[in-house]
């Protein structure tokens, strides 16, 4: 073997043994990650009550600074747990939980609304809840209108999230246009379409109102239609009540503003644009929830008030039920004595208070509805009653199908778009929906026993 | 050896005006032809930059179409309050350790491809370019399954790793180009002058790649920087998050600060916008230069 040779396979040794070495220390460096244990098929345990807990926050970003508030005197009051908060994109959370279910790294607690709740428990990830609750000092201070959504949506009759706070649609409205207009407030259906004609001026860019064409437009269509139908449950018997007469003559009317009362650009509005166009337009009217009080306050303060859903003539209120949010723990937890520590305290009088107010969303503890700030603030109070009132009829939407976003977003969606353009009447769009809704409701029984 | 060069293209100029195919020369088209279509293309293009720009620069809640008074209120807030900063640092460090193992693969993978004749190599190639159809989606609980066996969940390296996993094998297509376009006779050269391979590459080859590198590298860097689903799966620490996901944080179930995600989106951007604007003549050379052989 010549020498030149030699050199080159002593090089060549030296190389892999460099990237053997490197391969090593990059692996060791990494290896303080989190080892990702923890999916559906985890049973996990009690564990001591004390130690780390991981809390997945499902709408990270806009309410962190108030969940490391909470978490931050929920580790003064019990030092020996330690939360680690993680912020996961409202977007995002659905498809982070199913990647977790699937893959392994759950966490201890997370945010799971009743929006996505069937999905992640028939998954069999959330613990039931049922008798921790019934054993909490959190038994008979949750609302029970919420508690009874979320083990509606949970799917199996039993309670998988402790209930936190729930949004309520909202009629959004500029109180100096009406004052100008000398007009009522939109309080009933009748006031409402009287105004979103009155205040429609299309050669000076003027609405009387924004309708959601785009992304979460289902929704929003089914609160205006059950709203002004006033029928006041999603089944007869096995059969969706969204066909019926009623809701169709309610929705073409709902249709009907669209271009003669709205911008024609509502037919790809999500809440996003929608919001922002209000706020920065002069437009009469927007359906959204509480949730974008604070954008309005920015854009529009002491010009604009929130109301729920109007009313009938008659003064009763008819309104679809909206997404509750709660606190979920997992089944996989290790550590799950800890964690219901957690979720009892972020539910209770003085967390739930604190994150509501935060939100401007209507608290899921009855203590915590009655503080001064739910009384001074006009939309969450309104929403409060509304939701608490015996003259408010809630349709509860079928969040316990699994296949309920995909009906109510992806499948038909699309479908409503169509009937605002005029080319799918309002009859055939709810017809394939009744359609859809019949078959998953069957499905859904079908393997429920 | 001689080499054969042939002869530059005659210039456009050269070329008589009114000739008989009907063309007219560059002289002769109105100015406004070119610059109104021209125009009106960016005023396209710019436009929703300027919205973007106006959002991040005006107070919150002013209608204004102008971005005045100028604030930067936006900016600070992302910055500091939802912490923009540790994104961005996050996120450069992704970008540039993708960039650097990416591109230091594809050299030695692309160099196998390009000089060498092995068995199944067509096979290979084919491999190569069916896995640009797999979504990185499909291949998400795999990896997170992977990842956290090397206990890596929750690390900045599983998002390197599979951020560079998916640029290889376009990377080493690309790169295997640009090696065949460089004569096999200068590293030959090189063997004579007592050189071994890997110095005969790293002295003869690799400066002539430059501008495939620069191709390589700033792909690499960009889709790291831009990519959102690994950062979001595979990293739980806020801590540890990348800007793609700190902008989606900015937007809540039912509320968007529009000022916010502007200046984020800024923010975002920049980088990416500056990296273009350097490289773009190597860019487009080594782009051309890929596209003779591939």
């Amino acid at each position: 073997m010549t020498s030149s040779i030699r050199i080159r396979i002593r090089r060549s040794r030296r190389a892999a043994l460099a990237v053997a070495l490197g391969s090593v220390l990059a692996l060791t460096a990494t290896a303080c990650g989190d080892d990702g244990s923890g999916g559906a098929g985890d049973k996990g345990n009690e564990g001591s009550g004390k130690g780390t807990i991981t809390f997945w926050d499902n709408n990270g970003g806009v309410r962190t600074d108030v969940w490391k508030q909470i978490i931050a005197d929920f580790q003064n009051k019990y030092p020996d747990i330690k939360v680690d908060y993680v912020g996961v994109p409202a977007a995002s959370v659905q498809s982070k939980y199913d990647t977790a279910i699937q893959g392994g790294g759950l966490p201890d607690v997370g945010g799971v609304g009743t929006a996505m709740l069937a999905e992640v428990a028939a998954q069999g990830a959330l613990e039931p809840l049922d008798d921790r609750i019934s054993g909490s000092p959190l038994n008979g201070k949750l609302n029970a209108t919420f508690l009874e959504g979320v083990k509606a949506a949970g799917g199996d009759g039993r309670t998988y999230t402790v209930p936190t706070s729930a949004n309520n649609g909202t009629l959004w409205y500029r109180t100096d246009l009406f004052r100008a207009a000398e007009l009522d407030p939109p309080t009933t259906w009748t006031n409402f379409y009287k105004a979103a004609g009155r205040l429609t001026d299309k050669g000076r860019n003027a609405f009387g109102y924004t309708i959601r064409g785009g992304e979460g437009s289902i929704a929003q269509a089914l609160d205006a239609m059950y709203g002004q139908s006033g029928i006041t449950s999603f089944w007869n018997g096995d059969e969706t009540t969204v066909n019926d007469p009623k809701n169709v003559a309610a929705l073409e009317k709902y249709v009907g503003l669209y271009k003669k009362d709205t911008p024609s650009a509502d037919v790809n509005n999500d809440f996003t644009k929608m919001v922002a166009q209000w706020d920065s337009g002069t437009i009469g009217m927007l359906s959204h929830n509480l949730g974008s009080y604070a954008d309005h306050q920015k854009a529009l303060k002491g010009r604009f008030r929130g109301v729920p859903n109007p009313t009938l003539d008659d003064g009763t209120r008819v309104q679809v039920s909206n997404p509750v949010d709660g606190l979920a723990l997992f089944r996989s937890s290790k550590n799950k004595a800890a964690a219901w520590k957690f979720i009892e305290f972020a539910a209770s009088h003085a967390s739930n208070s604190r994150w509501n107010r935060n939100a401007g969303q209507v608290p899921a503890n009855t203590e915590a509805v009655r503080d001064a700030w739910v009384q001074s603030s006009e939309p969450t109070k309104l929403a409060a009653e509304a939701l608490n009132g015996s003259s408010t009829k809630i349709v509860q939407l079928p969040y316990y199908l699994p296949d309920w976003n995909t009906i109510s977003k992806s499948d038909n969606e699309p479908n409503f778009q169509k009937v605002l353009l005029g080319k799918l009447s309002a009859k055939e769009f709810l017809d394939t929906l009744a359609d859809q809704l019949n078959a998953a409701q069957a499905d859904w029984k079908k393997n429920r026993r | 050896m001689i080499t054969e060069i042939a002869p530059a293209p005659r210039k456009a100029a050269a070329e008589p005006v009114g000739t008989r195919t009907g063309r007219r020369s560059w002289d002769e088209v109105p100015r406004w032809q070119i610059y109104v279509p021209l125009t009106v293309y960016l005023l396209f293009t710019l436009v929703p930059f300027y919205w973007i720009l106006l959002f991040a620069l005006r107070p919150a809640g002013s209608t204004s179409l102008v971005p005045w008074p100028m604030t930067f209120e936006h900016f600070e807030k992302v910055w500091t309050e939802r912490s923009f900063g540790t994104y961005f640092t996050n996120s450069v460090y992704v970008g540039l350790a993708t960039l650097v193992l990416t591109t230091v693969v594809a050299l030695a993978g692309g160099y196998a491809l390009a000089r060498f004749d092995f068995r199944l190599k067509r096979g290979f190639m084919l491999a190569l370019l069916c896995s640009q159809f797999v979504p990185g989606a499909l291949l998400l609980v795999p990896l997170f399954q992977i990842f956290a066996k090397l206990s890596m969940i929750n690390s900045l390296g599983s998002v390197v790793i599979a951020e560079t996993v998916f640029q290889l094998p376009l990377s080493m297509i690309l790169i295997s180009g640009f090696i065949r376009n460089v004569p096999y006779s200068l590293e030959e050269a090189a063997w004579v002058d007592g050189c071994n391979r890997l110095t005969a590459f790293r002295i003869v080859v690799l400066p002539l790649l430059r501008p495939g590198l620069v191709a390589v590298g700033s792909f690499a860097f960009v889709h790291a920087w831009n990519h959102f689903l690994f950062a979001l799966m595979f990293l739980s620490d806020q801590g540890k998050q990348t800007i793609p996901v700190g902008l989606d944080t900015l937007m809540s179930a039912d509320s968007v600060d529009l000022g916010a995600l502007a200046a984020g989106g800024i923010i975002a951007a920049l980088p990416v916008v500056i990296v273009f604007a350097f490289i773009q003549k190597w860019l487009i050379t080594g782009f051309s230069a890929g596209a003779v052989k591939g």
